[in-house]
This record gives structure tokens, sequence and C-alpha cells, in this order.
């Protein structure tokens, strides 16, 4: 069974064998993994066996190994969902809050020429303020929020031309 | 002969409210929980012998509604209210009016905690009582020109600070001129969304110190004790995220020395009952007195592991009228103990605040552990409260066996379901700079500036569990590994929240 999931916005296959031994593309490793009747996980690897951590919600996939988390989404969602992030590392010409919350002050109007780096809104959320900076060098084509008003994580916040 | 409380009310949420409701349990006193409707199911409302609803999710119509929390306590017949830390805590208005209702304030006096809480007068207070102050403005800055003097003379880098704050909002450093209008700005405007005023000051930045606090206890006879040092060096924008004791930079000389200081600040304050002084220790040894923080602290566990002592339980019995018990008069400090603040957040993306819901969580247990947590498996994480889920505390006979005790209890430490800072605290409790006690305020911004979690290493084994889960069923939510540790729950009000929170999942 050929499956795929998608991972910090890449696509991942899989192939997995009697729902058990797990391969990959360009890659020689086999990975044993059982899941038990009541619901559990283990990994074997030749003498030793551990428990995994996992948990689904959704198209969201959680799992836990040696404390490093991974997120994976199913390939049918928007990619970035697996991000977490908004679309934010996908297209760095548009600019979104990295969580729900409320705009404290713009700092750049339209027409404004941004360096990489440059500080552009501050988002309160969960009493702290957050910085947002420029991901690139480019000009505001943009300003979609005033301040005061509270802003989602969907819509960015301003919209820049890129130099390319 | 003083009496304990029959009942208190605990106007907080989270893991300190459920810190207060178990002291409270030991001491066989009942609890009243106070909930916004954004904790119908918290860990917090369901573990009190009664809860009630205060209000909508913003804090301002909630946990920090003073009128209606104080009308809730007296309507249920609570004889004290514990504040917690946070919220409340250091509003001496809060405190007054316990006080005027004919309630107990678990806390010091309105007096002790409005003197404290303006740093400004705090710190003219402070060089009263011949106190090592840090050099700096004796009055909050008005216009920007009084700042300009006032950085010029202290000389830059300066830091501007809230007259009114804690836990580094509000909180600015300025390297040179140039940053001082934008920063000034910038602490004005935070530190009047956290604390409803934007009184701002300015003092000398002093280069690579340690943070250093001492314990007090003081009870209402006149007795004033400290409980030593905690180092809480490690800090991220400010905020404290690692806690021990002892410090490896306090030798038995200046331990002396600086508690004497420390029960001086106490007792010029008039204060009563658990609170911290906090100094800065630069790297001759010279301490300096930062502010006086009048609440029971979020580190407060280290201290309890080290000093063995149950600073809550004292709390309350202060409140109550009880001296410090004769425990009190020969304290030392056994082995050590490391604190770690496990927050919601999101490492890879500048660790901004993270919310979602706990879909699995599994404790670490062992020799020397302990948790002090908020949370459970299936709660909301939202975006209204401070993102601190849990802390996680480890003692050992040394500190290498402390640091070895946490290092695993982190790595045993499983919470799925939303981003946490749990592998990046592992990897700063395994640097070799802390191992060896290099231990600045700097410490993060010089070796955690640039840091990344190494995700590459076993995404296979990752993956291959997605595809055997998904080729299981998978799909909408499902919990694998770690229910036992719930199912197990002896507290039928912890079982009860649990089950309430999975009707709710669809």
């Amino acid at each position: 069974m050929n499956q795929e999931f998608v991972y910090k916005g890449e696509s991942r296959a899989v192939e997995l064998k009697n729902n058990r031994f797990a391969s990959f593309p360009n890659s020689s490793n086999t990975i044993e993994i059982e899941y038990t009747p009541d619901g559990r996980l283990f990994l074997h690897n030749g003498t030793q066996a551990r428990e995994i951590y996992a948990a689904v919600d959704g198209d969201k996939t959680f799992v836990d190994i040696d404390g490093v988390l991974y997120e994976f989404a199913l390939p049918s969602q928007d990619a970035s969902a697996a991000g977490g992030g908004a679309g934010m590392a996908e297209d760095p010409s548009k600019v979104f809050a990295p969580m729900p919350g409320k705009i404290v002050k713009i700092m750049v109007g339209v027409g404004d020429t941004v360096e990489p780096k440059q500080h552009l809104v501050i988002v309160e959320a969960m009493k702290m303020e957050n910085i947002i900076i420029a991901q690139g060098k480019g000009k505001v084509i943009a300003v979609n929020f005033s301040v005061g008003q509270q802003v989602d994580t969907d819509n960015p916040i301003i919209e820049l031309e890129l130099d390319s | 002969m003083p009496k304990l409380f029959n009942k208190v009310l605990i106007a907080n949420r989270g893991e300190i409210a459920v810190r207060v409701i178990r002291a409270c349990r030991t001491l066989d006193i009942k609890t009243a929980t106070v909930y916004s409707t954004a904790d119908k199911y918290a860990v917090h409302t369901l573990m009190g012998d009664e809860k009630y609803e205060i209000g909508p999710p913003p804090p301002l119509e909630s946990y920090l509604n003073i009128d209606k929390i104080i009308e809730v306590a007296q309507r249920v017949g609570a004889q004290a209210i514990h504040p917690g830390y946070g919220f409340l805590a250091e509003n001496p208005k809060f405190a007054q009016a316990c006080v005027n209702n004919g309630m107990a304030f678990i806390g010091s006096t309105p007096e002790s905690i409005r003197l404290m809480g303006n740093k400004i007068e705090s710190r003219r207070e402070m060089a009263n009582a011949n106190v090592p102050l840090i050099p700096g403005m004796e009055k909050a800055g008005g216009d920007i020109e009084e700042f300009k003097i006032a950085a010029e003379k202290a000389g830059y880098p300066v830091l501007i600070k809230a007259a009114g704050g804690g836990g580094g909002k509000g909180m600015r450093i300025v390297n040179n001129r140039d940053e001082l209008d934008t920063a000034v700005e910038g602490a004005r405007r935070e530190s009047k969304s956290a604390f409803g005023d934007d009184t701002v000051y300015l003092e000398k930045y002093i280069v690579d110190p340690r943070h250093i606090e001492f314990q007090i206890l003081a009870d209402t006879h006149g007795n004033a004790v400290h409980l030593f040092e905690r180092e809480c060096s490690i800090q991220r924008r400010h905020q404290k995220i690692i806690e021990e004791t002892p410090s490896v930079a306090v030798t038995p000389e200046l331990r002396k020395k600086m508690g004497e200081a420390a029960v001086a600040v106490a007792k010029a304050a008039g204060y009563v009952n658990a609170g911290t002084v906090e100094f800065l220790l630069d790297p001759d040894g010279k301490f300096y007195f930062l502010e006086m923080n009048t609440r029971i602290q979020v580190e407060h566990p280290v201290t309890e592991e080290v000093v063995g002592v149950d600073l809550v339980a004292e709390q309350i019995r202060i409140a109550s009228g009880f001296p410090l018990s004769d425990h009190f008069k020969d304290l030392r400090q056994r082995g050590h103990a490391i604190e770690c603040r496990i927050y919601a957040e999101d490492a890879a993306n500048n660790f901004m605040p993270c919310i979602g819901k706990i879909l699995l969580y599994r404790e670490p247990t062992g020799p020397g552990v302990r948790v002090d947590s908020g949370v459970r498996q299936g709660s909301e994480v939202g975006i209204d409260y401070d993102p601190i889920l849990a802390k996680l505390i480890a003692w050992g006979e040394n500190r290498d066996m402390a640091r070895a005790r946490m290092i695993k209890a982190l790595n045993d430490y499983k919470i799925l379901g939303l981003r946490h800072s749990i592998k990046y605290l592992a990897d700063i409790i395994a640097h070799p700079k802390f191992a060896s006690g290099e231990t600045y305020t700097s410490f993060i911004d010089r070796n955690f500036f640039d840091w990344k979690e190494k995700t590459g290493e076993n995404l296979e084994v990752a993956l291959a569990a997605a595809a055997v889960i998904n080729a299981n069923g998978g799909g909408k939510i499902a919990v694998f590994g770690g229910n036992g540790e719930v199912e197990r729950s002896y507290n039928p009000w912890l079982t009860m929240g649990h089950w309430r929170i999975g009707e709710k999942i669809k």
C-alpha cells in the first residue's frame, strides 16, 4: 500500500507492507511498526522494541520520536496545514500574523520600500507583542488592516512586491 | 490560638490554581475555584470542591474582575482568597478589597504590595534601607529628553522598564541613542496593555549578570526568614524559562550577605507572607536589588524540593495567623533542584505562542521528578491566557544528578497536538555551558540564538508510524499510547474532567 504525507510543505512517500513494514523511495531502510489491537504503536528493531506516541486530529498526524515532534498532513489538504505557520513560508510576499491577535502598530505604508528583516507590523497576542519582519527586499503594495483591528492567520496584513 | 480557614477561594487558573488546591487538601481546607467560560472544563475548574463561573474569557471580564470575585467569595462563605501569581496577585486594590470584606488575602498587606509594586518608590525606600541599587532614574520618565539625559548619565546600554510591571513585559534594552525613541514608545505601549499603566523608567543595563533571587517568608508576628536563593538566569525575552537552586555562583559568604539583604528588604517593606527579593549578581560578585515580587513565584518548587517545605501551605498558615514554626529556625539546603517551564510555543517560528488541543498527554515519573501541571489530555489551549502548560522539576543529590534526571524526564514527557518547548529545554540542560554553570542572563542569546530542532534524523520512523496509523483506520480523533496514564488516575474529579472533555470531542 502506497501512502503520501506532507511534511513541512514537502510530499513524502511511504510504502507499507502487511500494514507493518514501511519502506521509502531512494532508501534501503525498512522500518517495522506494530499496531496492537488496543491501539498502541511499537517500533521493532532487532531485539529492541519501544512504544511510539502519536495522535491524529482530522487531517493532521502528530508523532513523537525521541522527544522530537513530527507533524504530517494528508496530501489532499492544503500543504500549509503541516507547517502550522499559515502560508508564510510558502509566499514571502504576503505578510501574515503568526497567530490570531490585535494589531498595535503598522510601521510601513503603501509604496514604502522594505529591507529584509525590517519591522513591518506589531501584533499583540497572549499578552506579548510580536514583531513581524519582512522576509525579503521589496515594495509595499497593500496594507489590508489598521491599528486596533483583530487579525487571524489566513488573511495577509501586508502584501509586498518582492525584488527578484 | 489561630485556626486554619474552612474554605479558600482560588482566584486564578492553570497550574498554580491546581497547586493551591493541592496545598488546601493537605491542610483539610475546602476549595472554591472560579473560571471563565473558556475554562469550563479546565483542570483547575474541576479539581476544586466547588466551582463558580465568573465571566467571559478576556481576563478583565473574569480573572481580573475584582468585584465579581469578591462577590462570589462572600456568597460561598470563603474565609480567604489565594490569588496565585499573575492576574490579581500583586494588585493592592484586590488585597484591600479582601480585607474590607472581612476575608483574608493570602499574601502580603495592601500597603507593602503597593510599595513594592511601584518600582520607583520601592527603589527609593530600599536606598534608605541601604540595599544596593542599580544606577538609574529616580522617578518615572516624562518626555524623551528626560530619558536621553538619564541614559547619558547612566551610560549605554540602558534598560527601559515598566514602573508597574514584571515578567519582562514592557521592557527594552537600548544600546545607543538611535534606539531610544522606539524602545520607550514600545515599552509604554506594552506596559499599558499588560498592566493598564504606561509609566516607564530607565536604569543602567548590567552586562553579563546572573539573576539571583531569595525566597522570603514573614509571619504576622514580626518573624522573617529567607529560604536561600534561586538562580533564574536562563531567560528568553526577559522571561525565565529554567530556574535552579542552589546557584553555582553563590558562595556561603555571599549567600549570607544576600540573604541578610533580602530579609532587610522584606522588613523595610513591612512584608508579610511569601515573597521573593530579586537581585542581579555581576561577574565580580557585586549584587544589586532589582525588585520584590509580592506573591508566590512560578519557580517556588525548586526551593520546596531543596529546603523541604510546602511554601503554599505555609502561605495559608501565615495568613491564618500562625507564627513561623520551629522548622524555619534551622533551614538547610539539601541537594539540587532544577525547574523547566513548559510553554505552548513554536520553536521553529520565533517561539510564538501556540494554540490547540492536547491530543495526547503523558507525564514523566521516577525518583526526584515532579510535575506541576494545569493541563491534561483533551485540554484546549486558547489565545486568552499565558501559554504556560506545566512545570517540570527534577531533584538530585547534586547538580549533575538533577540535570541527568531532568533530561530523562523531558524526554519522557509526551505532549502531542500543539507545539511546545520540551525539546528546546532538553537541549539547554544538555548544553556544555549549562553543564559547567556558565549561566548568565545572556545564555540564550549567546548559545541558542540560532537553535533549530533536529528533525531529520528519525523522519522515516515518524513517517512509518503515520502510515501504520493511516492504514489501520486513522481518521477523526484517535490517540495512540498514553491512555493508560489517564485511566489510572485515582482522583475521581480528574477522571470526571477527562470524561467531560471526551464528550466534547466530535
